[in-house]
């Protein structure tokens, strides 16, 4: 994960070879350019983090358990691999168009679970059209300024503030905050938002 | 592609200075040229990177779009990178007067608020190379550039942090020291999303939306709702 040191500019495959110990024509013959290995990279990292939160928050029925419960996972995620998530989150920004779209696919498949939201709130047919999109951009916006300044470690203490930003547009402040700070118990039902 | 300084003057292929300045001995004082050429390679730069993205414009592409010479660009500028900086900052200039003059001219938070989004939308609308370059391409532009994108998005926090002022204790438990920074965050996400798929034209009718996102936190729904679908 040299690029993570350096920045994807700065990396060459001759720095990724080093580190990795391997030949040059092993890379080759496993990657067509720097370009094609950073995104299989990205790609790798992506559907990982993707498959711990699905492992954690699928089969979670009430929707607010199961948002929390996704980003836990996904901030678990980023604490446990911070040289991968990097990669996904500051480098692919960097790393033009197909890392670019590789990027906004990661996002929309969380915005798939913030919209289930939209059933369980009392705002469900009002709230804005992307207001999903708007969220996951602000969640990953807070990331990826953690992740530049290397506060990796600290990342997963940010869960509850990004829990109530997530839930506040579909429950109102004072139930987000509540399901926020408190931790997940069995008595959380859907009758208590709005 | 219009002058951002000087947007009421139009001009299909070049800045409006070129027009203006015919080729050869125009006895004007020279440091007037020498300003005027480095708008036209600032302009030249945002017309190239419209046209090849960042990595793929090469000095030669600012020149010509610019109609200068190549020792002329290397009298204003060492690299593309720095061009590219000098572009980056003209752009986050104008930007940023726009949506402060928008948001001081509305006495309430609500609606400045309102104005300095419609402003900032407004801009990028009428500007599409320039609204590719400062939210698209500068993330490809190197570590100098990125730095100066992070703290641009991170200077629009203080608009949101006035919506704090005279709410209720209850409101204001409901925020944390991150909620301006998620809703700034948020809000840039949508917009350079919107440009990199290239549908800069849509940013306009994203307005009650972005409000609507933006005032949630501090008005709840309900109130929101109202100030972003107010005419």
């Amino acid at each position: 994960m040299e690029a993570s040191e350096r920045g994807y500019r700065a990396v060459t495959v001759a720095d990724i070879v080093r580190r990795a110990g391997i030949a040059r024509s092993t890379f080759y013959e496993n990657f067509s350019s720097r370009e094609d290995c950073f995104l299989e990279a990205q790609k790798y990292a992506m559907s990982a983090a993707l498959e711990q939160v699905i492992a954690a928050a699928g089969e979670i029925e009430d929707w607010p358990q199961r948002v929390e419960a996704g980003l836990a996972a996904f901030l678990a995620y980023i604490a446990r691999e911070p040289a991968l998530a990097r990669t996904c989150m500051v480098e692919a920004l960097a790393a033009g168009p197909a890392a670019m779209q590789s990027y906004e696919e990661s996002l929309q498949s969380f915005v798939s679970l913030f919209r289930l939201g939209r059933d369980v709130s009392p705002y469900g047919g009002e709230l804005p059209e992307a207001l999903e999109e708007a969220l996951i951009g602000g969640v990953f916006w807070i990331l990826y300024q953690r992740l530049s300044l290397s506060e990796a470690e600290q990342i997963e203490e940010l869960l509850p503030e990004l829990v109530e930003f997530t839930l506040t547009p579909y429950l109102g402040a004072e139930a987000a905050r509540r399901l926020a700070t408190t931790k997940a118990g069995p008595n959380r039902g859907t009758e208590m938002y709005g | 592609m219009r002058d951002p300084i000087n947007p009421s003057v139009e001009s299909p292929e070049y800045p409006p200075e070129l027009a203006r300045l015919p080729p050869g001995r125009h006895g004007l004082p020279r440091e007037f040229v020498a300003r005027n050429q480095r708008e036209r390679l600032i302009a030249g730069l945002a017309e190239a990177v419209a046209e090849n993205g960042y990595s793929g414009t090469t000095i030669a592409h600012i020149t010509r779009h610019a109609a200068v010479s190549r020792r002329t660009f290397y009298e204003h500028f060492n690299s593309k990178d720095e061009c590219f900086i000098a572009a980056y900052d003209t752009v986050m200039t104008e930007l940023n007067r726009r949506v402060g003059e928008a948001f001081e001219q509305q006495e309430e938070w609500p609606q400045a608020i309102r104005a300095g989004l419609a402003a900032m939308l407004e801009f990028l609308t009428s500007e599409p190379h320039l609204a590719r370059l400062s939210m698209v391409e500068a993330l490809v532009a190197g570590p100098v550039v990125v730095e100066r994108y992070d703290a641009a998005i991170q200077s629009l926090v203080p608009y949101f942090e006035a919506g704090r002022e005279g709410r209720s204790d209850e409101v204001l438990a409901g925020l944390s020291s991150t909620t301006e920074e998620a809703l700034v965050g948020g809000i840039v996400s949508l917009i350079s999303r919107r440009i990199f798929a290239d549908r800069t034209e849509e940013l306009e009718a994203l307005l009650p939306d972005l409000v609507e996102f933006a005032l949630t936190p501090y008005l709840g729904s309900a109130e929101a709702a109202k100030v972003a679908r107010a005419a």
